[in-house]
């Protein structure tokens, strides 16, 4: 399968998502409040761009299965929107007035340029990363989702059944409508470098 | 009556020192007085050609927006931006310098924002982008002699054709203002920086 080929080729990405300090953070609690606070501000700017992508992806599909799993994608990042203005309303965030930091106006430029110009596989190929990324790295932390870690929520939500469909559901357009061309393997190896950058950018001295 | 000079630009005097950050780097110096290490010229070479094929799809769209008093200058400039990648590409066989590369993030980024802001920003906010990226170049080169093994590539972004074309562009910039034409100049001239910066660094 496509979904496999490409995540298997960016296996060096992914482990250095996971050992990323602001993912040790997450896992064991230690994160510094402050940084959380800059990172869902930077996420809910991703947000927006990543539900437009879904949107232009959507307006390029003849075949209405794939719609309607377009439309059940957009209705999951329009939750994930709501839980970032709840976490942004209990940390006193204005998510209006947030300005992107160079890494995440990069990956959100990279995402709608490609949503507005590119083929509808090389739109999935650089959308699916965050996808299976999130739930890969939710899944490996769910035993770290104890009373105690602050951020138990956090590691809730990407490690739920719920948000393993909607990568399941991602990939699997992915194999149905993208093929095995450099292009796709580019957009898709490039989108999970803007990932472990978007890590980067909200930790102070990295 | 005269037009104004590019160099009097409302949007480079509001851009402030980032102006000065985007047009001098230890890269042009060291073109200057021909002491640049080929590892750092092949490099440029190789990401300004991507950076000048992302410029042409750019343009085209703002074309495909502008307004008939924009036209001749775009398509101008289309023009001889098609020549321009014709000369990378000889440049580039000349000396055995790849160009299928991968882009450098930076690069990437640069042309992502180009084509990003080209789908979704109007018209006026595409001229001040455009000029940003012209003006920037020609400000860059031009404090250069034409002299030495970089003689051509400092000719070919400080002669008088390219000084007319940036005043074209500062005036459809002029003509065309928007409240978010600043911002998206500015970050015109940030990516201008980090480029002369990740061409000198890698």
């Amino acid at each position: 399968m496509l979904h496999q080929i490409l995540w298997d080729s960016c296996r060096d990405l992914v482990q250095a998502c996971l050992d990323h300090p602001f993912v040790r953070g997450l896992a064991d609690g230690t994160l510094d409040p402050a940084v959380f606070r800059n990172y869902v501000a930077q996420d809910a700017f991703y947000l927006r761009a990543f539900m437009k992508s879904y949107a232009l992806a959507l307006a390029r599909c003849e075949d209405l299965s794939a719609a309607q799993a377009f439309h059940e994608l957009i209705g999951g990042a329009l939750q994930e929107i709501a839980m970032h203005r709840d976490y942004a309303r209990s940390l006193g965030l204005d998510l209006g007035a947030v300005r992107p930091n160079p890494a995440c106006l990069a990956y959100t430029d990279f995402l709608l340029a490609t949503a507005w110009g590119r083929s509808l596989g090389e739109i999935l190929a650089a959308m699916t990363p965050c996808m299976r990324l999130y739930a890969w790295l939710g899944q490996n932390l769910a035993p770290c989702a104890v009373p105690e870690n602050p951020y138990r929520r956090w590691i809730e939500t990407y490690s739920a059944p719920e948000f393993e469909q909607l990568a399941a559901r991602i990939e699997s357009l992915l194999d149905s409508c993208a093929t095995d061309s450099p292009e796709v393997h580019d957009a898709y190896r490039y989108a999970m470098e803007c990932e472990l950058r978007f890590f980067s950018a909200v930790m102070p001295g990295l | 009556m005269q037009q104004p000079s590019w160099s009097d630009s409302e949007l480079i005097l509001r851009a402030g020192r980032l102006w000065t950050e985007a047009t001098w780097s230890p890269f042009l110096d060291a073109v200057a007085d021909g002491s640049l290490p080929e590892a750092a010229f092949r490099r440029w070479l190789a990401q300004d050609y991507l950076f000048a094929r992302g410029l042409t799809s750019y343009q085209a769209i703002a074309l495909a927006k502008a307004p008939r008093d924009a036209h001749r200058v775009l398509i101008g400039g289309l023009v001889a931006l098609d020549r321009e990648l014709e000369w990378f590409e000889n440049h580039a066989e000349r000396r055995g310098i790849p160009l299928g590369e991968r882009p450098h993030p930076v690069c990437r980024a640069y042309v992502d924002f180009l084509m990003r802001s080209a789908y979704t920003q109007p018209w006026p906010v595409l001229a001040a982008i455009l000029f940003g990226v012209e003006a920037s170049y020609l400000e860059a080169w031009s404090r250069l002699t034409p002299a030495g093994p970089y003689a051509e590539f400092i000719e070919r972004w400080s002669n008088p054709a390219f000084v007319n074309y940036v005043n074209d562009l500062a005036a459809l910039a002029r003509r065309h203002p928007h409240p978010d034409a600043q911002e998206a100049f500015n970050q015109v001239l940030v990516y201008e920086r980090d480029f002369w910066r990740m061409a000198w660094e890698g």
